[in-house]
């Protein structure tokens, strides 16, 4: 966690959904904090930014659990 | 290899694999397991490996060392940890370890063999030179791929910040000095790319050095203000693990808690009930928690 104080960094991609909950519902086989699959999160630092932007725009679908 | 980015209370695992052996670095939390032993599993599967062979620590805080013992099971990986971290886990010590300490967790495993700084490592077919990073953990270490021109710093550098400095907050006086020369040993290295121990990895070395210095430089102009972090960081974490806390109980939870009763005796001097509500308006202040009811729950973190 970062000493806010001091300027944060400039934007550099797009932000993780992670919010250290990190627990895979075994039904939807989605992550019950980001509802990420276990794939999705794997390969995230591999995923360009319109790929990541593709996942985030899938999640709130899911948390709806449509 | 395979950066498996996690979160704060996890920090990253970094997978890597070659034709002879797949070597995993740091493993998460302990209440992520389930999660970390499913991407490990996968990263695996993706890379072709069999299994996981070796298990490295870049230091034994428990973000990064609560999945040893889960993967030691499943894998039977030989595990190798800093030099100067295996007496702490070999008598596993819940205080110099900063888990029970500062209310957290991990699972005692077994170490098959020690790193120091200097030892080479042939990891995902590239080769690394172990370098201390005494700051953050008087024993860390990172490493360095000449070659490729990678990093795995651990908690010694971040995108935007460090570490806290807790030798410094434990009274070690050359904290600051030791700090600022792992920075400086970065600062020598030429880099492509930083994995850092959370947060993605980063190719703007540079930047996120001028960052780490200017903020190791406030910690040294002002001997409060890294306490005042380190309370609000050990609060947040915790946080991240309870999910949420009763705001009432906040005043027995900071005495409860040695790492923050302490903090308060050496750097405070708060009555429990002040401290708890000064904690809370910092916390708030600077985003880190919300209300929930009569509870905190945590924000996302930044």
């Amino acid at each position: 966690m970062s000493d806010t104080s001091t300027p944060p960094a400039t934007g550099t991609g797009v932000a993780s959904p992670c919010i250290d909950v990190c627990r895979i519902n075994a039904d939807s086989g989605y992550c019950e904090g980001c509802y990420r699959t276990v794939m999705e999160i794997a390969c995230w630092t591999r995923y360009t930014d319109e790929q990541k932007r593709g996942v985030l725009d899938l999640l709130p679908e899911r948390r709806q659990g449509a | 290899m395979r950066v498996l980015a996690r979160g704060w209370l996890s920090s990253n695992n970094i997978l890597l694999a070659d034709a002879g052996s797949a070597t995993l670095i740091d493993s998460g939390y302990l209440a992520h397991v389930p999660q970390t032993l499913a991407l490990v599993a996968h990263a695996l599967a993706d890379t072709g490996a069999s299994t996981l062979t070796r298990l490295v620590n870049t230091h034994c805080h428990s973000d990064h060392m609560g999945g040893n013992a889960a993967l030691q099971r499943r894998y039977g990986c030989h595990t190798s940890v800093p030099a100067g971290e295996a007496p702490l886990i070999e008598r596993w010590d819940e205080d110099a370890l900063l888990l029970t300490y500062a209310d957290q967790r991990a699972e005692r495993f077994r170490i098959d063999a020690t790193l120091a700084a200097g030892d080479r490592l042939h990891m995902g077919g590239i080769d690394w030179v172990a370098l201390a990073a005494p700051g953050h953990d008087m024993h860390a270490l990172m490493f360095h791929a000449p070659n490729e021109r990678i990093l795995i710093s651990g908690d010694a550098l971040w995108e935007d910040g460090f570490g806290v400095l807790f030798p410094q907050l434990f009274g070690r006086e050359g904290t600051f000095a030791d700090t600022r020369r792992t920075l400086d040993a970065i600062a020598g290295l030429d880099l492509n790319i930083v994995i850092p121990g959370h947060g993605d990895p980063f190719t703007s070395v540079d930047a996120a050095l001028e960052r780490a210095y200017s903020r190791l430089h406030a910690f040294e102009e002002d001997p409060g203000r890294l306490a005042r972090h380190a309370a609000r960081v050990m609060v947040t974490f915790s946080l991240l693990e309870r999910q949420r806390l009763p705001i009432a109980s906040l005043p027995n939870y900071v005495e409860d808690t040695g790492i923050l009763r302490d903090l308060n005796r050496r750097y405070f001097a708060m009555q429990p009930q002040q401290f708890a509500d000064w904690l809370l308006h910092e916390l708030e202040r600077t985003r880190a928690v919300k209300r929930d009811g009569g509870d905190l729950v945590p924000l996302v973190a930044a």
